[in-house]
C-alpha cells in the first residue's frame, strides 16, 4: 500500500526537491478526486523527509481551492505562509505569480502496445507528420510508448513520429517571469511581422516562440518545436488522454489540424472532434453577442495565474477605450446566481487560467468570454479569423489599444441585424475632466426623464449600473406610503424556511 | 436620344406643383414593367419602336431572365403638357412642364416589401389590371397598403390587346368584362376608404381609368376619345366623356343618345360604338394588311405616318399605328398629371401618417406645406447597390427642405429615440443623384417634393432612416414602414472554406442592406442566418448574396428552417412552486391561454406596454373579458418587453413584492424567449403570479436568487399547462382553368393544406381558390403544384397566423414531439427535454 503511494505520488522526489530546496513549510494542494489519499501521502512524505517530525518541514494539506484545482492556489498556501507548493493531479501549468510549485501529474496506467498500433495506424492513413500530444498524467508512459512505436517502424517504414515534452515539474515564480518575458518579446517580434505581411494585425499563435530556424510551441505544460518553414496544420495532432479541458484546450487552438484523440478508457483511437467545433461556433456567437453589450462585468477568476492582474487592467482600458462601462467582481467561481445578482452586466470576461476559461451555461443570464474574446468583441477591425487563444497571457502587450479612426463605417451587429453605434467615447471623457461633472449628470437626470424603463433593463439600452437601477420600479423605501393604513401587527411566521411550522402542518393535514 | 437634359429636369423640381411622385402597383405579371416601359419612351429614353420589349426598369440580368420584377427601381420623366390638353385642370400649376418620378415595383408577393418601401415615397398610384385575370390577390394587397399610406389610385385595366387579338371579344361582352374589373377594384378601395383622402374609388368617366396595351404601347382614357368626339357632337369634353361609359346608348341611324338599348341593331352602348369599335376596326385592317383602307382612316382621325413606316405590315404596322394614334404615354401621363396629387397637395394629409413627433411642430409644417425653405425632413426607403461593389445608394425622398451635395445631415435611424445618442449619425452627403432607370444623374441639390438617391450614408443606414439638418436635433423621425409580409422562412449559410468567414459577414451585411425585408442573424449556436419571405424571396438573396456580394466565395445553404411558437392549451392544472437556489424564496405561478385575438392584438401594437392603463384595462375588459383590476397588474410583456406574452400579478398582500418586480420580469424576458419545450419564442401565454414568499433579508432576495427561480417557475407553469407547438401558416391563392383544380387540390392535401374557399372569377373560365398551407410544406409548393396542373395555376403565398399543432409535444414520438427533438438537435440542445421536475420544486 504504502509502496504504492510512494510510486503514484512520487514520494521520493517529492521529498528530494524539498530537501534540495530546504523548505521548511509546504503546502500539499490535493484536487477532490485524489483527497481521500491526502493523509497517506503526507505521511509517506513525512517518513520520507526523515523522522516523525518530517525533519523539521511542516506539511500542509489543502484542498477545496477557491478557484479550480488544476491551479495553484497561492492565496491558500499564504494563508499557512508556505514557501513552497506541491500540486497533485490533473494541472493546467499556468505560470504562478509568488509562489515556486513541484507538480506531481499521477500515474494514469497506458497500454502503450495497443496506443503504439493506433498511432502507427494513423501515420499510414495520413501523409502528414504526427505529432504526438498527451494528458500530463500520462507522461510516464512516453518512454515504453517511445520504445514501442520505434520498435514497430521498424517492421513498417512510415511517416515520421515527434513527441511533445513535458515542460519541468518544478515551476518558480521567477522563471515563469522570465519566460513571459521572452515571450512578450517573440510575441511583438512576430506581431511586426504580420503587420508588414498584411498590414493588418493579426494573432499568431504566441504560444509559439521563434528561436532561430525552430518555432519553439509551449502549450498546457506540453512543449515541442518545429522547423520555421513548417505550420503546424502540416501536423496531424495524435492527442493521448481524456477528452478534457486539456483537450479542449488542444483542439481549440489548433482548430484547423486534423487532430485524433486516442481514448484510454476505450483503448482506441476517435477523430469526432465535431462537439469541440460547436463549442468554437459557439463562442463565435458569444463574441457577437458581446459586441452589443454596454456594460462588462470582468471576473476575477484566478489570484495566482502569472500577470492576471496585467490582464484586468488591459481589459479595462479596452472595455473603456471602445466606449463601454466596465465594473471587476471578484466572486469565487461564478454560478447563474452569482451572475445574476449584476443583471446589469450584458457581458461577462472571466480572467482565469487557460483550461477553466470557457464556461458556458444555459442558465446564466449573459455570456461568459474569455479575455482573447473580449479582444475580437470590443476592439474595432478586428474579425473572428477562426484563429483561437485560451491563455491570457499570450494577449498580455505593453502598448495602450489604439483608438480606431473616426471615419470607419457604423458596427452592424448580427444580433440585431442592423447597424449599432456603440456609445460614442468623446463625451464620456469629456464627462470625467470637467469638474463638475456630477453636476452635469445631475442636471441630464432631471432633464431627460427615461421614458422606457423596461427597454434600460431588459434590453442593454443602459450605458451603466447607474442608468440601470434608475430604471428599476422598485426604488427602495420612499417614505410616502402610499396604500391603505397598515393592518395591525400580527405574529409572523416560525420555523426554517425550507418549510415553516404553519406550513408543515398543513401538508401532513 | 435623350429629350430633356438635366438642367431641365432639376430647375422643374422646384416647381412642387408640377411634381408626381407615383408608383407602379398590381398583381405579378400584370404588365407594370412593359407599360412602366412605353412611358420612359414618352420621355425620350428609350426609342418608341423598342418599347415594350425592353423592360427599361428592370435593371437586373436575373429580372430579365425570368421576366418579373424583383427589385423597385424608381426612374424621373419629365413631359410637357400642351396648352390645349391643361385647360381643364382646375389645380394650381406652374407653366407646363410636368416632372414624374415613377416607381416600378414588383409584382410577386415575396417582393411585397419592395412595394411597402415605393409606397412610401410616392403620393399616387398606378394600378395594373389585367383585363382578363382581372383584381387578384396581390392587386388587393397592395391597394390595401396604398391606401394605408394614404396614396391616391388610379386604374388602368391593361393588355387591352389580347380582347382583340387572342379572345376577339365583341364589343358589348368586352364593356361588361372591363366594368367588372373596374367594379372590383372599387369594392376593395371603399372598404379601405380613409376620410380625409377622401373618394379614392375610380371612374373611366371622370377619366381615372385608362385602358392600355403596354406590350404595344398605347392607351387611352374616355377623355382622349371625348376631345375627338366633343367638337362633333357639339357637348364639351366632360360632357361627352360621361356619355362614354355606363348606361348611354347611341344610335347612328337615329343620332340619338338613350339610356337603354332601343333594341335596334345599329343602337349600341357609347364605349362600344366610340371607343372599343374604332380601335377594334383599325387593328383589324392593319391586321389584314388593307392599306387602302388604313390611310383614309388614319387620315380621318389626324394620324400622320412616317413614310418608312408606312411600309410595315401586320402586327409591325398595327403597332406602330395604334402607337401614333393613342400613344400611352400621352393617355397614362395626363392621368396622373390630372388625378394624381402634386406632393404640396398630398403632403398636407399624409403627414399624419408619416411624422411621429407633434403635429405641430416645425417639422410636421415643414412637411405639410412641402417648404422648401424650411428644416430638411428625408426619408430614405432602401439602399440601391452601386455599380461599385460593395457600395450603396440611399433612395429617399425628401419631404421638405432640400438635400445637397456636401451637405451635413442627422441621420436617425429605426432605433433612434428622441433626446438619446442611440442609432444616430451625423455624416456628410458626398452626392446626390437622380435616378433615371439603368442611369443615374448628378445634380447639386433636391428639393422636397421628389424622390432621389444619395452617395456617402450607406455607411451607417442598414436599411431605412431618417435624414435631417444637422442642426435640427429637436426633429422625430419619421415613422417607420410596415410590412405585410414577415420574414418566416430561414436558412443558415456558412462558407465553405473556414476562412472566408470575413467574406461571409460582409456579404451578410450588404444583403441586409440590399433589401428591405431580409433579415441576417445569428442563431445560438453561432450560425448565419437568413430570413426572408418566401422560398422565391430566399433564392434570389443567397444567388445576390453568393454572387454579387461575396464576390462568387462558395456557401453551403442549410436546408429552409421554419421557425415555431410555444403555447399552452389550458391552464396549469396545479399552481407550480420554485424554489430559489438557497431555498429561501418561493414563487408560485400558472400559465393559461391568452384569450383569442389578444395575442394578435399586442401583434398589432393595440395593446402594449405603452398604452396608457386605463386606456388597456378598457380595452382588455370589453374586447376579451378580463376583471377590470386584473387588467390593471400586467406586470409587462414579453419577449423583448413587446411580444405577446404577460405576466400578471394576482397575489394579495405579499411582503416586498415590488422589490422582486424586475427581477422576476428579467427572468420571464428570458424565459419567453426561450421556451421549455424547444427554446423556441412564446406566444399567447399569460402568466400569473399567484404567491410568493421571500426572505426578510434584502440581500437573499435579490436577482441572483430570483431571476433564476423566476425563469424555472415560468418553465415549470408552462409544462404543467399542456404546452402545445405553434407552426406558421401561409395563406395559399391560387388561379387556375378548372381542369386543373384536381391537380391543386392533390398537391394541398400531400402537403397538409386545406382549402376554404373556392369561388370561380365571374365571366372567366378561371377559378380562385384560397387554402391555408403549413409554412414548413410550402418547400417546393409551387414547383410540385406546376407539376401537378401543367404550368396552369401559379401561387401566392403569405404569411397568415399561427396555427396550433395538435399532438402534444411531451407524448413521445408524436409528431409533435419529433418536432421539438429535431428543433433540438437543430441547435445543438440537450436531445431530452428538461423535465418537469427540474423546474418545480416540492415543500
Amino acid at each position: 500500500m504504502d509502496d504504492d503511494i510512494d510510486a503514484r505520488y512520487e514520494v521520493p522526489r517529492t521529498a528530494e526537491f524539498i530537501r534540495g530546496r530546504a523548505y521548511t513549510r509546504v503546502a500539499l494542494q490535493f484536487p477532490d478526486e485524489m483527497l481521500r489519499d491526502a493523509a497517506a501521502v503526507a505521511r509517506a512524505l513525512r517518513r520520507e523527509l526523515g523522522g516523525g517530525d518530517g525533519g523539521g518541514v511542516k506539511l500542509f494539506v489543502m484542498a477545496d481551492t477557491a478557484y479550480n484545482s488544476c491551479c495553484v492556489d497561492e492565496v491558500g498556501a499564504s494563508h499557512i505562509d508556505a514557501q513552497c507548493v506541491v500540486h497533485y493531479g490533473h494541472a493546467c501549468m499556468s505560470p504562478t505569480s509568488n509562489l515556486p510549485s513541484f507538480f506531481v501529474f499521477g500515474r494514469t496506467p497506458l497500454d502503450t502496445n495497443v496506443c503504439g498500433c493506433s498511432l502507427l495506424e494513423c501515420s499510414r492513413e495520413s501523409d502528414k507528420r504526427i505529432l504526438v500530444l498527451y494528458g500530463l498524467e500520462y507522461a510516464h508512459a512516453l518512454d515504453d510508448l517511445k520504445a514501442v512505436v520505434a520498435e514497430l517502424y521498424k517492421s513498417h517504414s512510415c511517416g515520421e513520429v515527434q513527441y511533445a515534452d513535458v515542460l519541468c515539474s518544478v515551476m518558480s515564480p521567477s522563471s515563469a517571469a522570465e519566460r513571459e518575458q521572452g515571450q512578450s518579446n517573440g510575441s511583438t517580434h512576430s506581431n511586426d511581422l504580420s503587420i508588414q505581411s498584411d498590414g493588418v494585425a493579426t494573432f499568431v499563435n504566441n504560444c509559439c516562440n521563434v528561436e532561430g530556424s525552430t518555432r519553439k510551441y509551449s502549450l498546457g505544460g506540453l512543449t515541442w518545436s518545429t522547423s520555421i518553414d513548417d505550420n503546424m496544420e502540416d501536423y496531424l495532432l495524435y492527442w493521448i488522454g481524456q477528452d478534457n479541458s486539456a483537450f479542449v484546450n488542444i483542439v481549440l487552438t489548433f482548430n484547423k489540424c486534423d487532430i485524433v484523440r486516442y481514448d484510454t478508457v476505450a483503448n482506441q483511437p476517435s477523430r469526432d472532434v465535431s462537439h469541440l467545433m460547436k463549442i468554437l461556433r459557439r463562442r463565435y456567437y458569444l463574441v457577437e453577442k458581446a459586441k452589443d453589450a454596454n456594460i462588462i462585468g470582468i471576473l476575477v477568476g484566478t489570484l495566482g495565474v502569472a500577470g492576471y492582474l496585467h490582464i484586468i487592467e488591459q481589459m479595462k482600458d479596452l472595455i473603456k477605450a471602445a466606449g463601454k462601462k466596465s465594473y471587476t467582481l471578484v466572486m469565487g467561481r461564478p454560478n447563474s446566481a452569482k451572475l445574476a445578482n449584476f443583471p446589469e452586466c450584458e457581458v461577462f470576461v472571466y480572467v482565469s487560467c487557460a483550461q477553466t476559461a470557457l464556461l458556458d451555461s444555459k442558465d446564466f443570464l449573459a455570456p461568459v468570454i474569455t479575455p482573447f474574446e473580449a479582444v475580437l468583441a470590443f476592439s474595432r477591425g478586428r474579425e473572428w479569423t477562426g484563429e483561437y487563444l485560451l491563455d491570457f497571457k499570450d494577449l498580455i502587450t505593453t502598448d495602450k489599444p489604439e483608438i480606431s479612426s473616426t471615419t470607419e463605417e457604423a458596427r452592424f451587429s448580427f444580433i440585431k441585424g442592423g447597424y449599432v453605434e456603440d456609445n460614442c467615447l468623446e463625451e464620456n471623457e469629456k464627462q470625467s475632466e470637467t469638474s463638475l461633472a456630477l453636476a452635469e449628470v445631475t442636471e441630464k437626470a432631471l432633464s431627460i426623464k427615461n421614458q422606457n424603463n423596461d427597454a434600460v433593463l431588459y434590453q442593454g439600452r443602459a450605458k451603466s449600473a447607474i442608468d440601470y437601477l434608475k430604471a428599476r420600479s422598485y426604488r427602495g423605501l420612499t417614505g410616502e406610503y402610499e396604500g391603505p393604513a397598515p393592518d395591525s401587527v400580527l405574529t409572523g411566521r416560525t420555523g426554517r424556511a425550507a418549510g415553516y411550522n404553519s406550513e408543515k402542518t398543513e401538508t401532513t393535514q | 436620344m435623350v429629350k430633356f437634359t438635366v438642367e431641365e429636369l432639376r430647375r422643374i423640381m422646384d416647381k412642387k406643383n408640377n411634381i408626381r411622385n407615383m408608383s407602379v402597383i398590381a398583381h405579378v405579371d400584370h404588365g407594370k414593367s412593359t407599360l412602366t416601359d412605353s412611358l420612359v419612351a414618352a420621355a425620350g429614353i428609350i426609342a418608341q419602336e423598342v418599347a415594350g420589349d425592353v423592360r427599361m426598369t428592370d435593371t437586373r440580368a436575373d429580372e430579365a431572365e425570368r421576366g418579373i420584377t424583383i427589385k423597385s427601381t424608381g426612374i424621373s420623366l419629365f413631359y410637357e403638357m400642351s396648352d390645349e390638353s391643361l385647360k381643364l385642370y382646375k389645380g394650381e400649376r406652374d407653366g407646363n412642364e410636368y416632372l414624374i418620378n415613377l416607381i416600378d415595383s414588383p409584382g410577386h408577393v415575396d417582393f411585397s416589401s419592395e412595394v411597402t418601401a415605393a409606397l412610401r415615397i410616392t403620393d399616387g398610384a398606378l394600378v395594373v389590371v389585367d383585363c382578363i385575370e382581372g383584381v387578384c390577390v396581390q392587386t388587393e394587397t397592395v391597394l390595401r397598403q396604398a391606401l394605408g399610406e394614404r396614396i391616391r389610385p388610379v386604374l388602368t385595366v391593361n393588355k387591352m390587346d389580347r380582347c382583340f387579338l387572342e379572345l376577339q371579344v365583341e364589343g358589348e361582352e368586352a364593356y361588361q368584362t372591363f366594368s367588372r374589373v373596374i367594379e372590383n377594384a372599387n369594392v376593395i378601395m371603399a372598404t379601405y376608404e380613409d376620410t380625409l383622402l377622401g373618394d379614392v374609388q375610380v371612374y373611366p368617366e371622370k377619366g381615372t381609368v385608362a385602358f392600355s396595351a403596354g406590350l404595344h404601347g398605347w392607351a387611352f382614357t374616355l377623355s382622349s376619345f371625348a376631345k375627338m368626339y366633343a367638337s362633333k357632337f357639339g357637348v364639351d369634353e366632360s360632357k361627352m366623356m360621361e356619355r362614354l361609359w355606363g348606361e348611354n346608348f347611341f344610335d347612328p341611324a337615329t343620332k340619338k343618345w338613350t339610356n337603354k338599348s332601343t333594341g335596334s341593331a345599329t343602337c349600341k352602348r357609347g364605349f362600344v360604338q366610340f371607343c372599343y369599335e374604332p380601335i377594334k376596326q383599325i387593328i383589324n385592317t392593319c391586321m389584314n394588311d388593307q392599306k387602302d383602307k388604313l390611310w383614309p382612316m388614319l387620315q380621318k382621325l389626324g394620324v400622320v405616318m412616317k413614310a418608312d413606316e408606312k411600309d410595315l405590315m401586320g402586327k409591325a404596322l398595327m403597332k406602330r399605328v395604334m402607337q401614333t394614334w393613342l400613344p400611352a404615354s400621352n393617355a397614362l401621363l395626363e392621368m396622373m398629371i390630372y388625378h394624381l396629387p402634386s406632393p404640396s397637395k398630398a403632403q398636407k394629409y399624409r403627414v399624419e401618417n408619416l411624422y411621429e413627433g407633434p403635429l405641430d411642430d416645425v417639422y410636421a409644417t415643414a412637411i405639410r406645406n412641402c417648404d422648401p425653405e424650411g428644416p430638411l425632413m428625408l426619408y430614405v426607403s432602401k439602399m440601391i447597390p452601386a455599380s461599385d461593389k460593395g457600395r450603396f445608394f440611399a433612395f429617399g425622398r425628401v419631404f421638405s427642405g432640400r438635400v445637397a451635395t456636401g451637405m451635413k445631415v442627422r441621420i436617425m435611424g429605426p432605433n433612434y429615440v428622441p433626446g438619446q445618442k442611440k442609432d444616430l449619425y451625423v455624416k456628410s452627403v458626398q452626392r446626390t443623384v437622380i435616378w433615371m432607370g439603368k442611369k443615374q444623374e448628378s445634380v447639386e441639390d433636391v428639393p422636397c417634393g421628389n424622390t432621389v438617391a444619395m452617395v456617402g450614408l450607406d455607411q451607417f443606414i442598414t436599411k431605412n432612416a431618417t435624414l435631417t439638418n444637422e442642426k435640427e436635433v429637436d426633429a422625430c423621425p419619421i415613422r417607420a414602414m410596415k410590412f405585410s409580409v414577415s420574414p418566416v422562412v430561414r436558412v443558415a449559410v456558412q462558407c465553405k472554406v473556414a476562412s472566408d468567414l470575413p467574406k461571409l459577414v460582409e456579404g451578410l451585411k450588404r444583403l441586409a442592406k440590399s433589401d428591405p425585408m431580409v433579415l441576417c442573424t445569428i442563431e445560438e449556436s453561432g450560425e448565419h442566418i437568413i430570413a426572408g419571405a418566401g422560398e422565391l424571396h430566399l433564392e434570389i438573396c443567397l444567388k445576390d448574396l453568393q454572387e454579387d456580394f461575396m464576390g462568387g466565395a462558395e456557401i453551403i445553404v442549410s436546408p429552409p428552417v421554419v421557425s415555431f411558437r410555444e403555447t399552452v392549451l389550458e391552464k396549469s392544472c396545479r399552481t407550480v412552486m420554485s424554489k430559489s437556489p438557497n431555498k429561501h424564496n418561493r414563487l408560485y405561478m400558472e400559465a393559461r391561454p391568452m384569450e383569442e385575438g389578444l395575442a394578435e392584438a399586442i401583434d398589432e401594437g393595440r395593446i402594449g406596454p405603452r398604452d396608457d392603463p386605463k386606456v388597456r384595462s378598457k380595452i382588455l375588459s370589453e374586447e376579451f373579458g378580463w376583471d377590470k383590476d386584473l387588467a390593471k397588474k400586467i406586470w409587462c410583456f414579453g419577449p423583448e418587453t413587446t411580444g405577446p406574452n404577460m405576466v400578471v400579478d394576482m397575489c394579495k398582500g405579499v411582503q416586498y413584492l415590488n422589490e422582486i418586480k424586475d427581477s422576476v420580469v428579467a427572468g420571464f424576458q428570458w424565459a419567453s424567449k426561450e421556451g421549455a419545450l424547444a427554446e423556441e419564442n412564446m406566444r399567447g401565454i399569460c402568466f400569473e403570479v399567484c404567491d410568493v414568499v421571500l426572505h426578510a433579508d434584502a440581500i437573499h432576495r435579490g436577482g441572483g436568487q430570483v431571476i433564476p427561480t423566476a425563469r424555472r417557475v415560468i418553465y415549470a407553469s408552462q409544462l404543467t399547462a399542456k404546452p402545445r407547438l405553434l407552426e406558421p401558416v401561409y395563406l395559399v391563392e391560387i388561379q387556375a382553368p378548372e381542369n386543373a383544380l384536381g391537380g391543386i387540390y392533390g398537391v394541398l392535401n400531400q402537403k397538409r393544406g386545406h382549402v376554404f374557399e373556392e369561388m370561380q372569377r365571374p365571366g372567366t373560365p378561371l377559378y380562385n381558390i384560397k387554402a391555408y398551407l403549413p409554412v414548413i410544406e410550402s418547400f417546393g409548393f409551387s414547383s410540385q403544384l406546376r407539376a401537378a396542373t401543367s404550368g396552369q395555376a401559379f401561387p401566392q403565398c403569405v404569411f397568415d397566423h399561427w396555427d396550433m399543432m395538435t399532438s402534444d409535444p411531451l407524448e413521445v414520438s408524436s409528431q409533435a414531439n419529433q418536432l421539438v427533438l429535431d428543433i433540438r438537435k437543430r441547435k445543438g440542445l440537450k436531445e431530452q427535454m428538461t423535465p418537469l421536475s427540474d423546474f418545480e420544486d416540492k415543500l
